[in-house]
């Protein structure tokens, strides 16, 4: 009786201690593939690919810009602005619209085709635009762009967009993206080109005579709906009618309104009666 | 009254009753000088396959209108009209809601217009009447009784005898034109001048008669309403909300606003109150006008947005050269010298509002306007 208690019992320990193993064994490797899944990704871009993106990037920058900006982007009187602080997004709106590098000194800088090797529609160029954004962003670091791109950039409200492009936006460049007359010579530009990147970028960053909306001042959310509005109103998407009559209002429709609509009727009339 | 040289046969009652109506037809003609040389109808004998033709073709332009109107209905009521972005899937059929029903309208009342022509083309009696032209003033006779019958007419009322009447009627008459005049007028008649120096041309909404603090908002395009509902968050500004070089078009606000929000939305659409809040790149030399050197804040700077010239929305603001570009008539203003006017037919600079930041670190207005926003006017001394 006592022999077979003590045997069951010593079996019963020897289990227990297995099962223990086994269980602290599972445990200990649950840890480990929990951790593994939710271990947060480092928040800092890599030391290595960095410092090459950023030293690619002094490359273009001593190419093209460094007569006018620096050799420390410190700026250089009468030529050009400090580049310290402006950030990525300034840098991405400037080149990837062709405005720099600069092409001669005038009232402002207009929008042109893309030098070749920073030109975002060719890999290389786009290689290049990153690594100068790199490149300014580490020296002094200014506003970037975000993390979606494209249409992801349009917000759902383009209404209410509207009410804040008409507020904030449409004295320069008119209701439906026209653009239209500044003070000496310069001007606002059409919002036709612009792609989503490039308006938020230029809302961000303020480039040339236009003011900077900060994320404050403007949120991202109705960043992004200002652009659904404009993204709406622009490249012909404005003009039911076939036609926008120049997109400004109702000079021009009632001018058209007038000499072709009343005129159309008045000689149908005259050639009713011709018939008649 | 024919009396015309041509005056025809009357006939008698009897010779009436045996006329057939196009006999009459053609007295009538007759009795109002009127020859009918030719009436030809289209179809002298009916029944004809070209008549049935006719008939069809002018049948078909009215069943194209009826057909158009009908799709004009059905579009109207069932074409989707609710908004859609262009990217969004739909946008095509969404745009051409308003072509649609202005053609099949348009289409609608035009075949109607070419089935009533083409039915008086094709059917109507091809015709060709003169009519005597009756040259100088009617006959003596004809004047003097006219004359007579309307004198006698005239003082068979009496009414020239009857003054207590004749007063009368032109008492009852005038004060019912004044009170239409008064019903139709008096709406548009506002004394300007009404509250001495608290007179609307004076002052606006920027002061605060109670001492009420009086915040800067910001128009995020929230209805009143909604701001009620989801609380005042990122309404007012603070100086850390703008960038350098940056400027925000602000409006009015106090916290007894929140029991009304009609208050909320009507501060929005008042003519006098918008003003741009502008804030200079660090390092700008400005100049201050005398006796306003406490008007700013930091580097913030809060001028009317309505221009001194004719009113306008002078929101034109370059962040390099510092210039207020008025749209309208190209004044430009200075943003770092008093907002004087520097291009342009404005000749005073724009009214500054003078502004702080109070204990909880939000703008406020000290004061409302130390002088009367807008273009000058003649009691103006300024």
């Amino acid at each position: 009786m006592t022999t077979t208690t003590t045997r069951r019992r010593a079996g019963t320990k020897l289990r227990r201690r297995v099962a223990s193993a086994f269980a602290l064994g599972i445990a200990l490797l649950s840890a480990g593939a929990l951790y593994t899944v939710f271990i947060p990704q480092p928040q800092i871009a890599l030391a290595q690919d960095d410092t090459q993106l950023v030293a690619q990037g002094q490359r273009v920058f001593d190419n093209h810009c460094i007569t006018c900006h620096g050799a420390n982007l410190q700026g250089a009187t009468d030529r050009g602005p400090s580049l310290i602080g402006v950030g990525s997004a300034a840098v991405y709106f400037q080149v990837s619209t062709g405005r720099m590098p600069l092409a001669r000194q005038e009232a402002e800088a207009n929008a042109k085709q893309q030098l070749a090797e920073l030109d975002p529609h060719t890999p290389e160029g786009e290689k290049n635009l990153e690594a100068l954004m790199a490149f300014v962003q580490s020296n002094g670091a200014g506003p970037t762009l975000p993390a979606e791109r494209g249409e992801a950039l349009r917000g759902s409200d383009p209404a209410r967009g509207g009410q804040l492009y008409r507020l904030n936006c449409a004295s320069c460049h008119n209701f439906t993206g026209r653009g239209g007359a500044l003070s000496s010579g310069k001007s606002a530009p059409n919002l036709d080109p612009a792609t989503e990147e490039q308006i938020y970028a230029a809302m961000l960053t303020g480039p040339e005579n236009m003011p900077r909306f900060s994320d404050r001042q403007l949120s991202p959310e109705e960043k992004k709906n200002i652009i659904a509005y404009i993204e709406s109103v622009t490249n012909g998407r404005n003009d039911p009618g076939g036609d926008p009559l120049g997109g400004i209002g109702p000079v021009s429709e009632g001018l058209i309104g007038w000499l072709v609509g009343i005129g159309s009727l008045v000689a149908f009339t005259v050639w009713l009666g011709a018939r008649a | 009254m024919s009396s015309g040289p041509h005056a025809p046969h009357r006939p008698t009652e009897a010779e009436l009753d045996d006329m057939t109506p196009d006999q009459l037809a053609t007295l009538a003609a007759e009795l109002d000088d009127v020859v009918i040389l030719r009436n030809l109808s289209k179809f002298p004998i009916p029944g004809t396959r070209a008549e049935k033709r006719a008939e069809r073709a002018v049948a078909t332009w009215f069943l194209l209108s009826g057909l158009s109107a009908a799709a004009f209905v059905a579009a109207y009521l069932f074409w989707p009209s609710q908004y859609r972005a262009p990217s969004e899937p739909g946008y095509q059929i969404y745009a051409l809601y308003t072509p649609v029903i202005g053609a099949t309208f348009g289409l609608s009342v035009l075949l109607l217009g070419v089935g009533l022509i083409s039915y008086v083309k094709r059917f109507l009696p091809d015709e060709v009447s003169v009519q005597q032209r009756h040259d100088g003033p009617s006959d003596e006779l004809s004047r003097r009784t006219v004359m007579a019958q309307l004198a006698k007419a005239g003082k068979d009322t009496t009414i020239a005898r009857r003054g207590l009447i004749k007063r009368s009627i032109g008492i009852a008459a005038g004060v019912f034109g004044l009170g239409f005049g008064v019903i139709a007028l008096g709406g548009l008649i506002r004394d300007p001048w009404k509250g001495g120096a608290k007179a609307v041309l004076w002052v606006t909404a920027w002061g605060s008669d109670d001492g009420e603090k009086v915040y800067l908002r910001r128009d995020t395009g929230a209805s009143g309403e909604e701001i009620i509902k989801n609380g005042i968050r990122g309404i007012r500004v603070r100086p850390e909300d703008m960038n350098t070089g940056s400027m925000e078009t602000v409006f009015p606000f106090r916290m007894s606003d929140l029991q009304h929000s009609e208050r909320l939305d009507a501060v929005l659409k008042m003519s006098d109150v918008p003003v741009m809040l502008i804030r200079l790149r660090p390092g700008e030399p400005v100049i201050q006008r005398a006796g306003r050197e406490n008007f700013h804040y930091g580097d913030f700077y809060a001028y009317s947005k309505v221009c001194t010239h004719l009113g306008c929305p002078t929101s034109l603001y370059e962040a390099q050269t510092n210039r207020i570009l008025c749209p309208c008539h190209q004044s430009q203003f200075l943003a770092t010298e008093y907002a004087k006017p520097v291009f342009g037919p404005a000749t005073r600079a724009l009214p500054q509002l003078p502004i702080t930041v109070d204990s909880e670190g939000y703008f406020v207005a000290r004061s409302d306007f130390n002088e009367a926003v807008g273009p000058g006017f003649w009691e103006r001394k300024s």
